[in-house]
């Protein structure tokens, strides 16, 4: 221990820190030393925790901003309020609410009482009472979904235990900055051989504590166990602070099952710079199903390591990136073990000048014998103004290596939209379902009620609805 | 998030076998260059010595000052794979002056079936001859220094200003501003050539650095064949063991401009000794209507950092591109291709294949950009490998970044795999002996290259030079561990 850190418990003492928490209603804008401590002393977390934020936020400082992708430089962080009491984040009105937001609801056909929580504005809707009842049911077979923050408390083995294993502090600029100022997020840990029968909704979950802007996501699946769980909405989500920075780290233990869904819309004036890695050890098998259709920026490369033999990951990656937008996303497949397979799906559509970018990594390590992969990303531009990338890493370190590698980029061809106007549609509605053909791939892995507003959702940006 | 390094705290064993048995020193910093001659008074000295005027001086002294500030990897996509620790070049010097002309009294015999013929061994010039047919046509092959006497204006248009040359790229501004020999290709408007030149670079005394340009120049309508060995200048140095091993440094470029609907084929075979470092830039800027292929393969020297740059400037203009590589021991191989369509339907066809044994490893990086210019644009990168040993690593990474969607193709393509079980089931069943089977399978592989080899004296040696690979490869017994794949 240094002294330093000696030095900063003996203040907290001193100004007995803990009292003052009533009065604390947010941090002051900017990050310093002193706002990671107060976050976590806020949070009355064990010193581990705190220490584990210092470490993170050390990094943070020394880790030089990422330059292959650009735009990052613009992020003030200095105008970021990186802590809010949940109850603090309630006050904005409905009527503050952008025009073009309540439009998209309307749209999209949210009800009433849940287009306020989506806003961000309000504090409660029905959904409450199916989480409560859903969470009864969980508790009764031992698997535990609960925000991060009660997480650690109430789980503090466990949650101590795998905490950044799976992402450490070190990975990138962004992991540190999380590691330093997390604040909700879920929990969850489902007991060895339990399949959870029905997916885990963070959109109802979350319902009580508002998004975090920096939230963590842990997941830990114990042996033979199952689950899958899924994570924001189809209607765009609209942040006071234009920055989201999470982790999720996902265990999936000898034999178990996971599969994690996301349909990202944020607001388009939000950077979403996310990390999210799974390690999948001996036969298990984890899926990343990701879409990202909001923010201005999106920074996102869902990783499976496949730690033990016979592991599989499966990861499809969807991305629409409209006027204004960077969607640079994609997938990474790490193989560590042998016989593990992966398989990785990319489909990106870009328009009205917006930019897709596929990212994605493949490496087969020493060791990784048998090893079967494949990648393929499509990508769809609609116009001239739009652009789409393709950057994909592959690194082969074993000589029984299967890997196929395949990508295109293309516009909508005349020929389809023309066999489908000679069918009664309009071109709007050809085009529309050219899109929509396009990506099935992903709409049909997920639930039937979001995939039919997330189909609503890519008609509407397809009309250009949306900004 | 980063694409590229291990994240710290992982217990994983990604990089355990990679230090494991070899001693490899730290890797380099980007900025690490292994090398200490590239200064400003070795510009001067090399201008001075050859007496050049003022604006070769002012071009090497601009080279000179763009490769002191420029980064080593020009694309940030790519930094975390430059990989320079095999090269220990700390004590090379470059030759200063060079000849010209090859020496009075020497007589050089054109081979057969060619129209001319250029070789060069370190600071001399061996062979220089050029057939009747192509004198007469107005075809001038010749060394830079012969060009600064009979066509300085020529010359300077040519090169001045290193147009011929990324900018962006230190080690190209680095051959820029110190090459010691060049060689000048011109076909004029309109010729057709019936044969093939050959251009030989001989390179591989110990501690010395050649560098080197070749300037291509096709014009509109002229058609031309190009062959380019790059091959050891004499047999490899002995060493004690734990006594340094002193390398070469061969750096030569290919700088290419097509006229209006020229057609040129380049073959080119590098195949330079095992201490050996060699640096290669191939630069195409190719006119309307005009097409260029390359057949290009790697077999030689201990490490090879090479980049290609095709730009398809001119509408309707193709390229054709293959690449193969056979590594084996602890060669490197890091090849770059980047391939810009700029004019309205152009065509590129780009294919790399790479069989590696033993520790042999290779990073194929491809870029094709579509600009927002290039309608209706065909484009294809294909990357292909074959890893026949364990301790093998094949990195590709076929990018593309496309502004204009009106175009008839743009994809990319890559696998990785062992040999086919099936195809030596086939072979085996009709009696061939499994490691002739082999053979067949992974020389094949590599065929397309050895097909488009124009010369058939050098196709011929082409085939010689893998099949001696191969079967050095299998007395080491690097290639048994397919048969548990098989």
């Amino acid at each position: 221990m240094t002294s330093t850190r000696d030095l900063v418990a003996d203040s907290r003492d001193q100004y007995a820190f803990h009292d003052d928490i009533v009065y604390l209603k947010e941090t002051k804008r900017g990050l310093t030393r002193d706002t990671v401590e107060e976050i976590s002393g806020f949070k009355n977390e064990p010193q581990w925790m705190l220490e584990s934020r210092l470490r993170a936020y050390d990094h943070f400082l020394k880790r030089p901003m990422p330059v292959w992708t650009d735009g990052l430089d613009k992020i003030d962080f200095d105008k970021i309020v990186y802590y809010r009491k949940p109850s603090e984040r309630e006050e904005k009105s409905w009527d503050d609410v952008p025009e073009q937001i309540k439009a998209t609801f309307e749209k999209l056909g949210i009800p009433e009482a849940e287009r306020k929580f989506l806003a961000g504005v309000g504090a409660q809707y029905d959904s409450e009472v199916v989480y409560h009842s859903v969470k009864e049911e969980l508790s009764k077979i031992g698997v535990v979904f609960m925000g991060t923050d009660q997480g650690l408390i109430e789980y503090p083995e466990i949650f101590r235990k795998y905490y950044g294993t799976v992402v450490p502090h070190e990975d990138n600029k962004f992991s540190a900055l999380n590691g330093a100022v997390w604040s909700g997020g879920s929990f969850v840990y489902v007991p060895k051989g339990v399949e959870v029968p029905l997916p885990l909704q963070a959109y109802f979950r979350i319902n009580g504590e508002n998004t975090g802007q920096f939230e963590r996501t842990l997941i830990v699946v114990e042996e033979g166990a199952k689950v899958h769980y899924i994570e924001g909405c189809t209607a765009p989500i609209y942040a006071t602070d234009s920055l989201h920075v999470a982790v999720v780290e996902v265990v999936a233990l000898p034999g178990s099952k996971v599969r994690y869904t996301t349909i990202q819309n944020w607001s388009n004036d939000v950077y979403n710079l996310v990390t999210k890695r799974a390690h999948a050890h001996a036969g298990a098998k984890v899926e990343w199903i990701d879409a990202n259709t909001g923010s201005r920026k999106t920074v996102k490369y869902p990783s499976i390591y496949l730690r033990g033999e016979g592991a599989s990951a499966d990861i499809i990656s969807v991305a629409v990136a409209g006027r204004g937008q960077h969607q640079d996303t994609g997938a990474k497949a790490i193989h560590l073990a042998p016989n593990t397979t992966s398989r990785i799906v990319s489909k990106s559509v870009s328009k009205d000048g917006g930019r897709a970018t596929y990212r994605g990594q493949l490496k087969v390590a020493p060791g990784a014998t048998g090893v079967v992969a494949s990648v393929r990303c499509d990508a769809l531009m609609l116009d001239d103004e739009s652009r789409s990338d393709t950057y994909p890493y592959i690194d082969i370190q074993e000589d029984d290596t299967t890997m196929t590698h395949e990508a295109t980029v293309g516009k909508i061809s005349a020929d389809q939209i023309f066999y489908l106007m000679s069918r009664g549609l309009t071109e709007n509605e050809a085009q529309n379902l050219v899109i929509q053909g396009f990506l099935e791939v992903f709409t049909k892995e997920l639930p039937m009620e979001y995939a039919i507003e997330f189909n609503r959702l890519v008609k509407l940006e397809m009309e250009g609805s949306l900004g | 998030m980063t694409s590229t390094s291990a994240p710290s705290g992982e217990a994983v064993p990604a990089s355990k076998s990679d230090t494991a048995g070899t001693n490899r020193p730290r890797r380099r910093a980007p900025a690490d260059i292994p090398f200490r001659f590239a200064d400003r008074a070795l510009a001067e000295a090399l201008a001075t010595e050859r007496a050049e005027p003022a604006w070769l001086r002012a071009d090497r002294l601009a080279a000179a000052e763009a490769f002191e500030v420029l980064p080593t990897e020009a694309n940030q996509l790519y930094t975390p794979y430059i990989d320079l620790r095999a090269a220990t070049l700390e004590a090379v010097r470059p030759w200063v002056q060079t000849a010209s002309v090859p020496e009075a009294g020497s007589v050089t015999l054109l081979p057969d079936g060619v129209d001319g013929i250029i070789d060069l061994r370190e600071d001399r010039v061996v062979g220089l001859g050029l057939s009747d047919d192509a004198t007469a046509a107005g075809v001038t092959l010749e060394t830079f220094g012969a060009a600064l006497v009979r066509d300085p204006d020529g010359l300077r248009r040519d090169i001045e200003g290193g147009v011929t040359l990324p900018v962006d790229d230190k080690l190209a501004q680095l051959v820029r501003g110190f090459w010691s020999q060049g060689v000048r290709l011109v076909v004029p408007d309109g010729v057709r050539l019936a044969h093939p030149i050959l251009v030989r670079w001989q390179s591989g005394n110990p501690d010395r650095a050649m560098l080197t340009r070749t300037l291509v120049r096709i014009g509109a309508r002229a058609h031309a064949v190009l062959v380019e060995e790059q091959v050891p200048s004499g047999p490899d140095l002995e060493c004690a063991a734990g006594e340094r091993v002193p390398q070469g440094f061969f750096h030569g470029t290919t700088e290419v401009v097509l006229g209006a609907d020229a057609q040129l084929a380049i073959a080119a075979i590098q195949d330079l000794g095992p201490r050996q470092v060699a640096f290669q830039h191939r630069f195409a800027r190719i006119g309307e209507g005009a097409s260029l292929h390359w057949a290009l393969a790697q077999l030689g020297s201990r490490l090879v950092r090479s980049r290609i740059d095709n730009r398809l400037e001119g509408d309707r203009s193709s390229v054709e591109q293959a690449e193969i590589v056979f590594g084996t021991d602890e060669q490197l191989f890091d090849l770059t291709s980047y391939t810009r369509h700029i004019g309205r339907d152009t065509t590129g066809n780009l294919l790399s294949k790479g069989a590696l044994l033993d520790r042999a490893r290779s990073y194929m990086k491809g870029l094709i950009t579509i600009e927002k210019s290039a309608i209706g644009t065909d484009s294809f990168l294909g990357e292909f490998g074959m890893n026949l040993s364990k301790a093998t690593r094949a990195v590709a990474i076929p990018s593309l970044e496309i502004d204009q969607p009106d175009c008839r193709r743009a994809m990319h393509s890559s696998s990785v795999g062992p040999i086919d079980a099936n195809q030596l089931f086939y072979l085996e069943s009709r009696g061939i002996p499994p490691d002739e089977a082999r053979k067949f399978i992974v020389l094949g592989f590599l065929e397309p290259v050895v097909a488009r080899v124009p010369l058939e004296a050098t196709q011929d040696r082409l085939r010689e030079l893998l099949e001696e690979k191969w079967a050095a490869g299998i007395a080491a017994g690097s290639v048994g561990s397919t048969d548990a794949a098989a």
